[in-house]
């Protein structure tokens, strides 16, 4: 047998489930178009940003060194991935890891392919996901199905759909859970992923899961939708439920979430789910990014009257087995632990283990197991490591592994007994670090270092807050040690800064006639209590002088705070102008020439300048279902071209035609967004929606394009005899029909828009303002 | 068997002489000297025997790594090269050691770096290529031999493949006797 050449090949006999894999065909099939041209570069950005794969810093072919700007070497020549992103730039992958959950095997492919595709680092993120950065766009479709052969899809893990769905990491073993909601994230990640109702939103959707009300671990409130674990008795019996939460986000505006309803029955929880997923598609803003997640919408209508709108869409809903099948499976849903429960006895103590185990082991509620974190530096693993991590797994604990929104990995279900051996496994691999979830364990966005919209370096600046504090770790007060620090590169809050105790954000200060990089302290913020409430920002810093920043303000609190007051209390009272006071000072910095380092960023050398700062792809434009169908009859077509090549005739011509009912699919969209699938009524409805009213007709052809696709209906249908011309020619009369609904889908765009402004006194579009 | 995806390390012989983060400044001057073959400048050095501090380019990446614990220069070469495997391997090398000899000379270190020319590690980037098998060894073996003939001029040397089998293919060369990167690079411009 031949070598196989490509991971396509290799993984196509059994490893890759068909459904990840036709997923994973059709967008190789999309950048090939995309190179040939035949798909705009807009719907190809939002295609890709679909799939995880992102824009990453000096995409836009430009880099300033320091002292000017660059144009970078690309081979690409003019070809984009999408608006101001060439081709060949280097771009980040983002990898959905649903609930954090990861085995063995996931983390091992995980470590591979960071070595081939990427710069060898994992990256755990503020969501659970994980990242790559500078990869090649011509590696991501093998990237995906090594990902897939494993189960992992990076499917939806970006753009205008539903995110990673998030869940407490210690979900199932937390001693204050109602339940474990690991299959109910499970589910509803599952039965969102790729639904048709999830694929209209004009704004990413994010979903999180908490077993319990009161602790910080599902951060619920600052999510789209949340989901707290309730228990209700019913009949005498006790019965699983929801209390449900929407329309929470961070961003530059925060939002809590609002109280949906106190008690979701578990049977009821998917099929809401998809009710307000088809209420925000509908209503939600779609032109207006800034104000397009559900939180604007929920805020415009009021929260009951969004409540009315989505039982009034769930008592329309064709009911779906899926929303119960999964049940009987999660109420048996339990992890199987590997080795047996035993306590460690007293047992041996390796040095530094008395440190790692105060702060990074918690007692899980089955006794005789605990879980462990492993801290991350910077949410960073080396392969070497991640594969490390994988042995140990199997040798502690098996599958029961999961990244949290720290930015770390927790291991579940150590048995105590091993504890010591656990220690001393990851202190061999350096990852032994302790002060887990504490001041020191700091989370910070991409930033500068590889996020188009980065002001500041936000890892930069935690690596330097970071190396301070666990340097005087042991000496921190403890009412310090307990409080959190999380930094955003800018005030898009990737780094979630709003819901930690001190949290920054990079801004920009003009100083001196200089650039100079800044953050905006946040102050205040509450984790616990899922996220209960965001900080207040107290007021600019240079970036260099923060470190001082955060001593001032934690000697403070200790000196001033009275018995048992929390930050969140402390910075209350004493007020946001007295804070501001005792930073007033750190506000100033030396000239430029007396000390150029405070106008350079943390571990970057340059001067400062804002000239790097592209257009974020936190989600591509708005791309309509109609836009996206189009582009998937242009790639039936490409195939239909693929089976001419290989003689594969009757093939060739029954994708042609189908590639033809795609497209009538796509313009019938624009009218009737629940066209379904069915020939039968698409063919119905295009005629009368557009060739009836003449909407499909060209100038000068007439209705010939339509009439290719109705001919080509019927010779299909009746099974004529396909010759070689007869393939050829259908292939090109449905070359000839695409362009035509192209061309009456942009003729409607432009009516539609004129018509808008027409009707706007300012005569610019008006909708989604306010 | 056709090479592709060529990566070569040299180590650094006092690695304590010059911090890691001394490299971020540098790479950011490399950058300023040239023109735009060099996307970014990527700073690991919060890990532990990580990638270190890197500078990214769209055909190779060249890096200060430490993975295994052995601070050395890395040219990791990402796109296709054409021509023989010989000449792959003379232009990969070439690249690593003109890099090298570039750092040593670079003046504010003062000195203070230099490679060993005698201990280096080849490394295949690509799991579907190069599986860490002994077959791939045999396949690879003739044109490595072939190339390390030159690079070596005559001094004996002994190649050891890294067995872990998780780990991507790579071959460990060694030199009886010490030399210089400087020297090495001289026998391949001959
Ligand atoms: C306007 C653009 C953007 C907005 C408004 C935005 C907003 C946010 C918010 C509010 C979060 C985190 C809070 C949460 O958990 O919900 C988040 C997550 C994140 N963002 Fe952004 N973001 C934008 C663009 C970007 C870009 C360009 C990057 C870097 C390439 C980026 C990287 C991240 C990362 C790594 C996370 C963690 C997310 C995950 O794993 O799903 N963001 N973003
Ligand atoms: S907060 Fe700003 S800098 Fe950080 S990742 Fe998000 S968009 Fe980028």
């Amino acid at each position: 047998m031949s070598q196989p050449e490509t991971w396509k090949e290799k993984l196509a006999a059994d490893q890759v489930l068909p459904d990840l894999a036709r997923e994973i065909d059709i967008y190789e099939q999309q950048m090939e178009l995309r190179k040939q041209g035949k798909i705009d570069e807009k719907v190809f950005a939002e295609t890709r940003l679909r799939r995880g794969v992102y824009g990453q810093r000096y995409d836009n072919g430009q880099r300033h060194d320091g002292t000017r700007v660059q144009k970078l070497k690309l081979p690409s020549g003019g070809l984009t991935k999408g608006p101001e992103t060439v081709w060949d730039a280097p771009g980040m992958m983002r990898i959905k890891i649903p609930f954090g959950g990861l085995n063995p095997e996931q983390m091992e492919v995980l470590a591979d392919l960071s070595e081939e595709y990427s710069d060898g680092v994992s990256h755990v993120t503020t969501r659970q996901d994980i990242q790559y950065h500078y990869v090649h766009i011509e590696d991501t479709p093998s990237l995906m199905r090594r990902l897939a052969a494993v189960g992992i899809t990076t499917r939806e893990a970006c753009g205008n759909v539903v995110r990673n769905v998030t869940a407490c990491p210690l979900a199932g073993v937390c001693r204050d859970e109602v339940f474990d909601v690991t299959p109910y994230a499970k589910a509803c990640s599952r039965f969102l992923l790729g639904h048709p109702d999830t694929q209209d939103f004009g704004r990413k959707f994010k979903i999180a899961f908490s077993g319990c009300k009161d602790n910080a671990c599902g951060l619920v409130t600052m999510h789209d939708m949340g989901a707290i674990a309730r228990s209700k008795v019913v009949n005498g019996k006790e019965k699983r439920g929801f209390e449900l939460y929407v329309g929470g986000g961070l961003g530059p505006v925060p939002h809590k979430a609002k109280l949906f309803d106190e008690f979701v029955p578990e049977e009821e929880l998917l099929p809401m789910a998809q009710a307000v997923s088809r209420v925000f598609a509908r209503l939600g803003e779609k032109r207006n990014r800034a104000r397009a997640r559900i939180k604007f919408l929920i805020a415009n209508l009021g929260i009951e009257e969004f409540r009315r709108l989505v039982l009034e869409e769930r008592a329309k809903l064709p009911s779906d087995l899926r929303w119960t099948e999964y049940l009987s499976w999660a109420h048996e849903y339990k992890e199987a632990p590997l080795k047996p429960a035993a306590s460690r006895n007293g047992g041996e103590r390796p040095e530094g283990f008395d440190r790692w185990y105060a702060t990074n082991v918690y007692q899980q509620r089955q006794s005789g197991y605990v879980a462990a974190t492993v801290a991350l530096p910077l949410g960073d693993v080396t392969a070497d490591q991640f594969r490390a991590l994988a042995s140990i797994a199997r040798r502690f604990v098996k599958d029961t592994v999961r990244t949290t929104v720290e930015q770390n990995i927790l291991f579940r279900w150590l048995s105590e007994a091993d504890l010591p051996e656990f220690y001393k496994a990851v202190q061999a691999i350096d990852l032994g670090e302790p002060d887990a979830g504490t001041i020191v364990d700091v989370t910070a966005c991409p930033g500068t270092d590889t996020c188009k919209l980065g002001i500041a370096s936000s890892r930069g600046l935690a690596r330097e807050l970071h190396y301070r504090l666990s340097e005087k770790s042991l000496e921190l007060d403890a009412a310090v040690k307990n409080l959190r620090i999380k930094v955003s590169g800018c005030f898009n809050s990737c780094g979630q800064h709003h819901i930690a105790d001190i949290g920054f954000y990079g801004i920009n200060r003009n100083v001196n006639g200089y650039q100079v990089p800044h953050f905006q302290v946040v102050l205040g913020g509450k984790l616990k209590d899922n996220a209960g409430e965001y900080g207040v920002a107290v007021g600019a810093v240079p970036s260099k002088r923060i470190p001082e920043a955060v001593e001032r303000i934690t000697e403070r609190y200790v000196r001033d705070r009275e018995k048992d007051e929390s930050f969140q209390d402390f910075v209350r009272r004493i007020g946001k102008k007295e804070i501001k006071q005792v930073l007033d000072d750190l506000t100033k910095i030396p000239s430029h020439d007396a000390a150029p380092s405070y106008y350079a960023d943390w571990g970057d050398p340059r001067e400062f300048t804002l000239e790097d700062l592209g257009t974020g792809e936190c989600a591509g434009e708005v791309i309509t279902q109609a836009e996206f169908t189009l582009a998937a009859s242009e790639r039936e077509l490409f195939e239909a071209h693929l089976f001419l090549d290989d003689g594969e005739l009757v093939k060739a011509a029954r994708t042609a035609y189908w590639s033809m009912v795609r497209a009538a699919q796509a313009l019938v969209k624009i009218q009737n967004h629940d066209v379904s699938e069915d020939e039968a009524q698409i063919l119905a409805e295009f005629r009368c929606r557009f060739c009836d009213t003449q909407v499909f007709y060209d100038k000068y052809a007439g209705s010939k394009f339509a009439d290719y696709l109705f001919k080509a209906k019927d010779f299909v249908h009746n099974g004529s005899e396909v010759t070689r011309d007869r393939a050829i020619q259908l292939v090109q009369e449905a070359q000839l029909f695409i362009d035509a609904a192209h061309a009456c889908h942009n003729k409607l765009r432009s009516t539609a828009s004129a018509t808008r402004s027409a009707a706007s006194p300012s005569g610019m579009a008006s909708a989604g303002e306010g | 068997m056709e090479l592709q995806k060529i990566n070569v390390k040299f180590f650094v012989a006092e690695p304590d002489q010059v911090p890691l983060t001394a490299f971020i400044d540098i790479f950011h001057s490399w950058i300023q000297a040239t023109d735009g073959i060099y996307y970014d400048v990527a700073d690991y050095s919060h890990m532990h025997n990580g990638p270190g501090i890197l500078m990214i380019a769209h055909e190779a990446n060249i890096s200060i790594d430490e993975t295994g614990g052995q601070r050395g220069l890395l040219y990791n070469r990402k796109q296709p090269l054409d021509g023989s495997n010989q000449e792959k391997l003379r232009c990969t090398f070439r690249a690593a050691l003109e890099n090298c000899l570039r750092l040593e000379q670079e003046p504010s270190l003062q000195g203070k770096l230099k490679f060993r020319g005698d201990k280096g590690l080849f490394l295949i980037n690509d799991r579907l290529l190069a599986p860490n098998t002994e077959e791939t060894f045999l396949l690879v073996r003739d044109d490595l031999e072939g190339f390390l003939g030159q690079l070596y001029r005559g001094v004996d040397y002994s190649l050891a493949r890294n067995l872990e089998p998780t780990e991507r293919f790579s071959v460990w060369m060694n030199t009886a006797v010490p030399c210089e990167v400087a020297e090495l690079l001289k026998n391949l411009e001959a």
